[in-house]
């Protein structure tokens, strides 16, 4: 956004029309609860348009900033976001959209990426669910957060190099990583030799991760969920899925027939908004259609 | 929010987290006087440390030329500037640390750099303030001065970066003060960028996630000093640990030279950070500028490093600069000679106060031939 002061006025009409845009696609959007619609197939379901999409009630979900864990984002740049839901008995999946006029995927100093998450309970109960801001004590959460610079990986087919974010840069003479056998090369790589999922180039946009509180969000030892994020018309639409049944802990069984809750967080990397500099809604219900 | 004890603004401050010193604390001692801006320092730790991929802009460590030098560009201009005007006048600070400016919502005040305020790490290298009039000749202080200041991490006691990150993924080790950034936990929000006025964390955008100086923490926990200090040519830096304060020893050479010597400062103390990097000032440069940089009694360590000659204990300790890549515990003068030792009390290195001098005949008897070098 900083880089686009400039073009200030253009950015800001530009915004309304994309904003136009982007509600066109969602006119039948109200507030309310979600409905994960079942659908035929088999496997994650990442496509974000398409006939798995056509009949799924969309929802508008309110987002607010986050004003209570420091630091506070107290203008968090995204109101509102679009959700649907279906599921084909395997897999369920929800489908993300809201405006943004600057599509930021580039990860540099003041560079920061567009980014949604989806926050299940790991296990809901009516009486007593746990803070739909990061979870609590005794209240854990399963949070999946789609990353627009991890979608540009994938997109590109590799993962990042310097001359993504500087054309112009040259490699260093030598890489200790270009001489030495992979396993060597680990304690040279910094986060990425230890496997830190937001360094490693994997098959996922989507980090599977988990949290009871703030600053306790934690990447789950197995990662399972997937998605795909596409930025058209001047906004973004995702798609995060994940097994009905996992595998591995701390994640939510999702039956079909039976009801839980869900919340969402926005960030809009071209205000500089990540980790806590976001926006964030509270529980909105989700019934997994049978 | 918990008070903490912090001994270079001599008063109690908030911190967001219980004041808990560690074991020992990591320091350094830079004296500007001897720094050449050579920069081996820089490509020793750059190859040591920064070599992969993302790292290609890093400097853990630079050196820099003041007033006019920054890196990244304008790093302690934008804080002060953002900081405003304090009262650093008496050995009691008046004025509020970083964290005692924290914006609603903030843990410190701060701010994060441009990309490209790190596309100039050598900027105004060797610009003096100003240029010499006709006619003008040497004074102290000079009239128009710039001078070089090296820069790690300071591994502060009580750091920003730690205190901004909303994860806990910074830590302070107790068994040493150096401060890391735990690599399997960082989620590259750079909180510590932005938090750090220093501008030590660096953001790398292959593995997206924070890095800073180490402390060469494997060669410190052998009891080497750091990448930075052995390779010094000019043996500006001593490398060792420094004491709580109230427990100060006499014969340990880095309490003796900030704490009862007083001949070394540091950093920007009214930040409120406790930096354990500290720099003997420049003697050629006016003291204004030094007080807002080093503090209030920076005049102080002028005048104690200019009688060093006549001082056979400061002596001693400034020649163990650089004299061996072991981690001084003590030292002593004896005979005209400064010998440091280990923590065992055992001696690693001997330095003479006088370099003995060696003269070589011009005719070398025993292979018959003339010295044309002989001194």
């Amino acid at each position: 956004m900083k880089r686009m002061c400039s073009t200030g006025f253009l950015a800001a009409t530009l915004s309304v029309l994309v904003a136009g845009v982007a509600q066109a696609g969602a006119q039948d959007a109200a507030p309310g609860s979600l409905q994960a619609l079942r659908v035929s197939g088999t496997g994650p379901i990442t496509e974000v348009a398409g006939a798995t999409w056509s009949q799924a009630k969309a929802v508008k979900v309110a987002l607010q900033p986050q004003v209570v864990a420091t630091p506070t984002n107290p203008n968090a740049a995204i109101k509102e976001v679009t959700v649907r839901s279906v599921h084909n008995g395997e897999w369920l999946a929800l489908l993300l959209e809201w405006p943004d006029y600057t599509k930021s995927d580039a990860v540099v100093v003041d560079g920061f990426s567009d980014q949604v998450a989806v926050e299940f309970p790991v296990v809901y109960k009516a009486d007593a669910p746990p803070s739909p801001m990061m979870g609590n004590a005794g209240g854990r959460v399963n949070v999946l957060q789609w990353r627009a610079a991890m979608q540009r990986d994938l997109d590109q087919g590799r993962e990042a190099k310097i001359q993504d974010f500087y054309p112009n840069a040259p490699d260093a003479d030598l890489y200790y990583t270009n001489i030495l056998p992979a396993e060597a090369g680990q304690p040279y790589m910094g986060a990425k030799g230890l496997g830190n999922a937001v360094s490693v180039h994997g098959h996922t946009p989507v980090l599977d991760m988990m949290a009871e509180g703030f600053g306790s969000l934690t990447t789950r030892a197995k990662q399972e969920a997937n998605g795909k994020g596409v930025y058209r018309d001047g906004a973004w639409h995702v798609t995060i899925t994940v097994p009905m049944q996992p595998t591995a802990d701390n994640a939510p069984k999702l039956e079909a027939g039976h009801s839980t809750i869900v919340a969402f967080a926005v960030w809009d990397g071209g205000s500089q908004e990540v980790g806590s500099r976001k926006a964030w809604s509270d529980w909105v219900g989700l019934t997994v259609g049978k | 929010m918990p008070k903490v004890m912090n001994w270079q603004i001599g008063r109690e401050m908030d911190y967001p987290y219980e004041g808990k010193r560690p074991d020992t604390q990591f320091a350094m001692i830079i004296d500007t006087n001897k720094c050449i801006s050579c920069q081996t320092c820089t490509v020793a730790c750059k190859t040591t440390w920064t070599s992969s991929r993302g790292q290609e802009y890093m400097f853990w460590n630079n050196v820099e030329t003041k007033p006019y030098g920054f890196y990244p560009l304008g790093w302690d201009v934008n804080i002060l500037s953002r900081h405003g005007v304090q009262d650093i006048s008496g050995p009691v600070y008046q004025g509020k640390t970083l964290f005692e400016s924290a914006p609603d919502g903030s843990m410190v005040l701060g701010y994060l750099p441009e990309d490209v305020d790190y596309a100039h790490p050598n900027i105004s290298e060797d610009d003096s303030v100003g240029q010499l009039a006709q006619g003008a000749f040497l004074q102290m202080p000079h009239m128009q001065w710039m001078y070089y200041l090296p820069r790690i991490c300071n591994h502060c006691t009580y750091p920003a970066c730690l205190a901004a990150c909303p994860r806990q993924s910074i830590y302070k080790r107790p068994e040493d003060g150096i401060v890391l950034i735990d690599q399997s936990r960082c989620r590259g929000y750079r909180e510590c960028v932005r938090g750090c006025p220093y501008k030590k964390p660096f953001f790398n955008s292959i593995t997206r996630t924070s890095e800073k100086c180490v402390g060469c923490y494997p060669a410190v926990e052998q009891g080497r000093q750091t990448q930075c200090t052995m390779t010094c040519i000019g043996k500006i830096r001593l490398q060792g640990f420094i004491s709580p304060p109230g427990q100060e020893r006499p014969e340990n050479p880095i309490d003796y030279l900030v704490r009862i010597a007083k001949v070394a400062k540091p950093l920007y103390p009214q930040f409120g950070l406790e930096p354990n990097v500290y720099y003997i000032p420049p003697i050629h440069v006016p003291s204004p500028f030094l007080k807002q940089m080093f503090g209030a009694d920076v005049e102080q360590a002028q005048q104690a490093y200019r009688k060093a000659a006549d001082d056979k204990q400061l002596l001693a300790a400034l020649l163990l600069f650089g004299a061996t890549p072991s981690i001084l515990h003590g030292f002593r003068e004896q005979d005209g000679q400064a010998i440091g030792v280990d923590k065992k009390g055992g001696e690693l290195v001997r330095v003479p106060f006088k370099e003995p001098i060696f003269v070589r005949p011009g005719f070398d008897e025993q292979f018959q031939t003339h010295r044309s070098n002989a001194t």
